[in-house]
């Protein structure tokens, strides 16, 4: 093993070819959550086969050399276990829980199905057919279509604009062997972060990994993304929709790394505008409006810069007023800042509450996870409180004119076009207002 | 009054208090983290309301967090929020459920401001109107412009005639549109009362300070006389109901509808194995057939709705775009003609009940999952213990009862069907 860190001490080995393996003990109950993530994702597609890494990691659970896909299913549910397989533009995530006497079986599983893939050409095929299905499907969801479609036209031509699980298109075009060649590249001993919480120790899960996870050693390709960037003006897309009584609204632009200096200064002021029940988009939207029932904001994180965003929605007959109010409220943050009782209600919410970013097992381990996959500092998570302490009423104004763009700004919105665009049109400094279909994914 | 019931394999206590006025008290000291969950429940939902003020409860629970006499509007989350809290609250059909997550330290501070909130809520109009408002977006966010939150109401409001689960916990449109400020003070005198109230307490908490506090802050609060709840007996149900409708979807939707018992009859476990044998995972009979065999659908599930009274199983399959839905009915159909001919494996069996098992120790692994669980079996069961007498009864159930529930509830006469096709026909 690379890293093993079972609580509180640290230990490392020398063999980078290794996997890092992290656990958390706790034994509280007879449960042991088990992750395997590998540094590989969207941000690898080629050009024209966006969604391969997704399909490669999906295919993982269609069989192995051993066994059928209804039969890796018949296997998990029968050790007590679940299992999801994620993909992100940064990773992919296997991750299970199980209960602790099956945690061998279970484990063994998990390490046929990562190292002993079968990729079966009629499986995949399936699996294609499956993934076509289920993104004509996103049509339903008007909130995933507003992700989808916000994500897309704001960051353009960068690797994290792509659609994770690709386009109706791109999917039909892959191939056995381009899926093949996706594994080989990056499902390699060092590319591999596994962790272990519950009830589960160090030596134990250091020993089935090394019985089990037996990748081929090897270095996969580095993840090689741009810095992140926005076009130039305030831009909107229109999703267009029939029947909505209600619209989907996300207005954003682009936030800070986790390593800039001034990224808690700015996660502080996030919190004063939207990030708690009471502040102050919630507040005004909300409470003293009831113009919509979520209102929110938040600061991405990936390994480059991510997007800071809001999120409302209101009716489809209060939305453009809605909007108004989001970008009226926007601007006066970014210029005039957060005042002094704010400033000291968030920094104490998010110093206090970090209790609950610690109390089980599978949340401390999470964090070490993140810090291992984004290339932050092993005790980066531990230092938040301390940071949070530090941030003045100056660090939180400075990080937000300094980071948050009055002039850069997306806009996404799904609604009724033709209820909506006139007065959309009406926005000031708009520089482009692109209307696409809602059934075109 | 005090009883005291083992809380699981792992030692720990659950004590059972219960003061002069009648609220329950339930507390668990876990000291596994520096946490605590204070939940409220109240035995209100929206089956308690009356045809034309439907949405009252539900209504109810966003003023809950406006002013008192004592705390100003917005200080409630204020407090809490700076405490480094975060509290919400859910309403349905026979609950509301209030629930707060803080420090440990901030024990006095939340006891303080829940027996509050029970006793001094100030209601004026212009709160009450705003609130009206946030709730009629939050019903076009799960309902109006949902296809599965529109059906499941036309699902409820089909298959009941006469029981208060035939409208919506969200209510009606026009009624929430309609609600006054009286409406609202006169629900909160009727069901805003310890006698009907259950707190549940966990974490790492001293148990004398606990009850000192709740004594303290809640000792004085007179109990309230509750009006009776007597809903109408259903009339039986003889044949399929059916309704169709059309939408802006690509694919066509199927939900079905048979009648199921009560969390509190014996049937319900067995009833529950049934449908994860059916519906239960990606191994699980149906989805093994419809999703990956068949390629039929690209999403189902099965539920057996928990609650008080008898309510329903509901089935939902969004099929893939181009497919039929007479097909799917059929295996549909078949399916459960199967389980009820045929019944289950002892290994499919002990499959489910591993699941199930999982999904209960997943539901203790933090404070506030043990408060929910304890809380929603003393509300809707009557009684917070049988939260593991319900594990025991999941592994004590055999292949047979498992069949003759399927006989006895998987009834097509019985059964509602809702059919959702696509604006366009194609699917149809």
């Amino acid at each position: 093993m690379r890293t093993l860190v079972d609580q509180p001490s640290a230990r490392r080995a020398t063999d980078t070819q290794q996997p890092v393996v992290l656990v958390e003990s706790e034994h509280s109950l007879p449960l042991v959550h088990v992750g395997l993530v590998l540094r590989t994702g969207s941000v690898h597609d080629p050009r024209g086969a966006e969604g391969l890494a997704r399909m490669t990691a999906r295919m993982l659970r269609m069989g192995t050399r051993g066994l059928t896909a209804q039969q890796v299913e018949e296997k998990i549910d029968s050790l007590g276990a679940q299992l999801s397989v994620g993909c992100a533009p940064s990773y992919v995530q296997l991750s299970g829980v199980v209960v602790e006497h099956n945690l061998e079986a279970f484990f063994q599983l998990l390490s046929e199905l990562v190292v002993a893939p079968a990729f079966r050409a009629r499986d995949l095929a399936r699996a294609k057919r499956e993934t076509v299905a289920e993104l004509v499907g996103v049509v339903d969801d008007d909130r995933s279509l507003a992700a989808r479609h916000f994500r897309s036209f704001a960051l353009g031509k960068h690797p994290y604009a792509r659609a994770v699980a690709g386009t109706t298109r791109s999917v039909r075009t892959l191939t056995r062997r381009a899926v093949l060649a996706h594994y080989e590249k990056h499902f390699v001993s060092s590319n591999v972060i596994v962790s272990m919480a519950g009830a589960v120790h160090a030596e134990r899960a250091q020993e089935l990994v090394a019985r089990y996870l037996t990748l081929p050693r090897g270095r996969a390709p580095k993840q090689d993304a741009p810095e992140t960037s926005l076009a130039k003006g305030r831009r909107l897309i229109l999703v267009d929709k029939p029947e909505r009584t209600q619209t989907q609204l996300i207005v954003g632009t682009l936030g800070t790394h986790a390593l800039d200096p001034d990224h808690t200064a700015l996660q502080v002021a996030n919190v004063v505008f939207g990030g708690l029940f009471t502040a102050r988009l919630t507040h005004e939207i909300r409470s003293v409006r009831g113009l919509s029932y979520g209102a929110s904001s938040s600061l991405g994180h990936d390994r480059r810069r991510e997007l800071w965003t809001m999120w409302t929605f209101p009716a489809a007959k209060d939305a453009f007023k809605c909007l108004q109010l989001q970008l009226q409220l926007y601007e006066d943050w970014v210029q005039n800042g957060v005042l002094p009782g704010e400033l000291k209600r968030a920094k104490s919410f998010l110093v206090k509450s970090h209790a609950f970013e610690i109390d089980t097992a599978q949340k401390r381990l999470d964090q070490r996870v993140e810090a291992e996959l984004f290339g932050l500092p092993h005790d980066y998570f531990d230092g938040f409180v301390s940071r949070v302490k530090r941030v003045t009423k100056e660090d939180a104004n400075a990080a937000l004119k300094n980071r948050l763009s009055l002039r850069d700004l997306v806009i996404g919105v799904v609604a009724t076009a033709s209820e909506l665009e006139p007065q959309l049109k009406q926005l000031p400094n708009l520089r482009e207002l692109r209307v696409v279909p809602f059934d075109r994914v | 009054m005090l009883a005291e019931f083992p809380f699981g394999e792992g030692g720990q206590i659950v004590t059972r208090y219960t003061l002069g006025n009648g609220l329950t008290l339930l507390l668990l000291v876990d000291r596994k983290a520096p946490v605590l969950s204070y939940h409220t429940w109240y035995r209100v939902g929206s089956k308690h309301e009356k045809p034309g003020k439907t949405g009252l409860a539900h209504l109810f629970e966003h003023l809950m967090f406006n002013e008192t006499k004592h705390v100003p509007r917005g200080q409630l989350d204020r407090l809490i929020e700076s405490a480094g809290g975060e509290t919400n609250a859910a309403t349905w059909v026979d609950w509301t459920h209030y629930q707060s997550e803080l420090p440990a330290s901030e024990l006095p501070l939340i006891a303080r401001l829940e027996a509050d909130r029970m006793q001094n809520l100030v209601l004026r109009k212009p709160q009450v109107e705003s609130e009206k408002e946030v709730v009629a977006n939050e019903r076009r966010f799960r309902v109006d412009d949902d296809i599965e939150g529109q059906v499941s109401e036309l699902l409820y409001s089909t298959a009941f005639k006469r029981h208060p689960y035939r409208w919506p916990t969200i209510g009606w449109m026009d009624d929430i549109q309609a609600f006054t400020p009286e409406d609202c003070a006169h629900f909160y005198r009727t069901y805003y009362a310890p006698n009907n109230a259950t707190l549940v307490v966990v974490g790492d908490v001293d148990e004398e300070e606990v009850l000192q506090l709740v004594q303290r802050h809640y000792g004085k609060i007179p109990a309230a006389r509750l009006p009776r709840f007597t809903p109408g007996t259903e009339p039986p149900q003889r044949s399929e109901r059916s309704l169709e409708l059309r939408r802006p979807t690509p694919a066509a939707k199927l939900a079905l509808a048979y009648r199921g018992p009560s969390f509190r009859d014996r049937d319900f476990p067995a009833l529950a194995l049934a449908s994860e044998v059916l519906f239960g995972g990606r191994s699980s009979r149906v989805f093994a057939r419809m999703v990956r065999e068949e390629e039929l659908a690209t999403d189902l599930h099965g539920s057996l709705a928990p609650f008080a009274d008898a309510g329903l199983y509901e089935i939902w399959v969004s099929l893939r775009p181009g497919q039929k839905l007479p097909a799917a009915l059929r295996m549909l159909d078949q399916e459960f003609a199967r389980l009820c001919k045929h019944g289950v494996t002892e290994a499919e069996l002990l499959k489910v009940k591993n699941r199930m098992e999982l999904g209960f120790l997943q539901g203790m692994e933090t404070a506030a999952g043990k408060a929910e669980q304890l809380g929603f079996f003393e509300i809707v069961y009557g009684d917070a213990s049988a939260l593991f007498e319900r594990l025991k009864a999941l592994r004590a159930i055999t292949p047979s009862d498992v069949k003759r529930v399927a006989n006895k509830y998987f009834d097509a006469r019985r059964r509602t069907r809702i059919a959702v096709l696509p604006q366009n026909g194609a699917a149809a």
